[in-house]
């Protein structure tokens, strides 16, 4: 992280009620940065579909690496080997509605990695203005 | 066209019969365009529905679709034996559909009015400084615009957004529903659920046809929020909203529906 960055660290609940609280975060990190209005809710929508794929119990990581006209996000541990495997296949068939075509339209990369026991970190980066 | 206003009794027999072989042609011979016309006779008795359920804090538009969410329900599973007619049927499922709904965003209809208000006002606001930039805006400039604070315009965009991702320890929404955690079975069918869901496809049919189309431009054609309102004829708000319910719609179809059965 260079000092251009900063980051900003949450640990936050996993049942539904608390999704709401995570989107305005998202959105007041967003601000920062000046996003434009649909460039944060494609950022809330992402984090949004994942957290959802990560069922309802126990609580998740998200950190925000907040750099000029970009935010880094990870959000993780996430325990559904299904997931991964939708995240990391190839694009999906025209027509198709995946998780993975949802983060492609929405964030303008992502990845994967191994969070070891089965569990994954996912990786979203959202510029400004591109997308 | 099926309208829940007062009708002869000729027309009303005329209505049912039609009903019937619409859906006899759906449930015996697949025929798909069939359930698209009945959803349609039937739009304007979830509008009516709806309508009772508008002041609450949440836009009417909203309340119709979950309401149609309902409606479809119940031309999926009605069953060409019952002797009732498909509004009797439909109707204990629309109004369940949008009690659901309610319950489950029980926190979004508490907030203060004024930020209600503020939300309802962002709306146009957004499309105005749209047009007027030629890009979507930042949160301060519609916060200027609307002579509040970004903080403030944040929150009112949770205000009629928000909504619950199911639970599994979310309890049924009827009698004729299961508790999502009584359809999960074993280790390998819940992996085989957790692969199924992962590919949203097979509850897309779920959905009224505008959310459909809406999900198409967006996550087929790459569409921006702004060009996607343009086309359908709604805000940019609305086309978010829509957008977010209609994947979470799906979402809870998916769990609640057997692997392989979608």
């Amino acid at each position: 992280m260079t000092n251009n960055h900063e980051r900003i660290d949450l640990e936050a609940p996993l049942s539904g009620d608390f999704q709401a609280v995570v989107r305005l975060i998202i959105g007041g990190i967003a601000e920062r940065v000046d996003f434009a209005f649909e460039e944060i809710d494609d950022l809330q929508l992402a984090v949004e579909r994942l957290l959802a794929e990560a069922g309802q119990v126990g609580s998740v990581q998200l950190s925000f690496e907040v750099g000029e006209g970009s935010i880094r996000t990870r959000v993780g541990p996430l325990s559904e080997t299904a997931v991964a495997d939708a995240l990391r296949d190839g694009d999906a068939p025209p027509g198709q509605l995946t998780l993975r075509r949802i983060l492609q339209t929405v964030v303008d990369s992502f990845g994967v990695e191994d969070a070891g026991g089965g569990a994954i970190v996912v990786r979203l980066e959202k510029l400004k203005g591109l997308s | 066209m099926n309208t829940p206003q007062r009708r002869s009794p000729a027309a009303s027999e005329k209505a049912r019969e039609e009903d019937r072989e619409l859906l006899r042609r759906y449930h015996e011979g697949g025929d798909t365009t069939a359930r698209e016309e009945l959803i349609e006779r039937h739009l304007p008795l979830v509008r009516s529905l709806a309508r009772r359920y508008a002041g609450r804090g949440e836009a009417l538009e909203d309340i119709e679709q979950v309401g149609a969410i309902g409606l479809i329900k119940a031309i999926d599973r009605f069953e060409l034996e019952r002797e009732v007619s498909l509004a009797t049927y439909a109707t204990p499922n629309v109004v369940g559909e949008i009690k659901r709904h309610f319950r489950d965003k029980g926190w979004a209809i508490r907030v203060p009015r004024a930020l209600q208000e503020l939300n309802a006002s962002m709306s146009g606001s957004i499309e105005r400084l749209t047009g007027k930039l030629g890009r979507s805006p930042s949160i301060a400039e519609i916060a200027a615009e609307l002579k509040t604070t970004p903080e403030e315009v944040l929150e009112a965009m949770e205000v009629g957004s928000a909504y619950s991702t199911v639970s599994l320890s979310t309890g049924p929404g009827g009698d004729d529903e299961l508790d999502p955690l009584e359809t999960i079975g074993g280790e390998d069918e819940e992996f085989e659920r957790s692969e199924h869901r992962a590919a949203l496809e097979p509850a897309l049919d779920r959905l009224p046809q505008r959310e459909r189309e809406i999900l198409r431009m967006r996550f087929e054609e790459g569409l921006p929020q702004t060009q996607i309102a343009q086309r359908v004829g709604l805000s940019q708000m609305h086309v978010s909203r829509l957008i977010r319910k209609s994947l979470s719609i799906m979402r809870e179809e998916l769990l609640r529906t057997p692997p392989g059965a979608a």
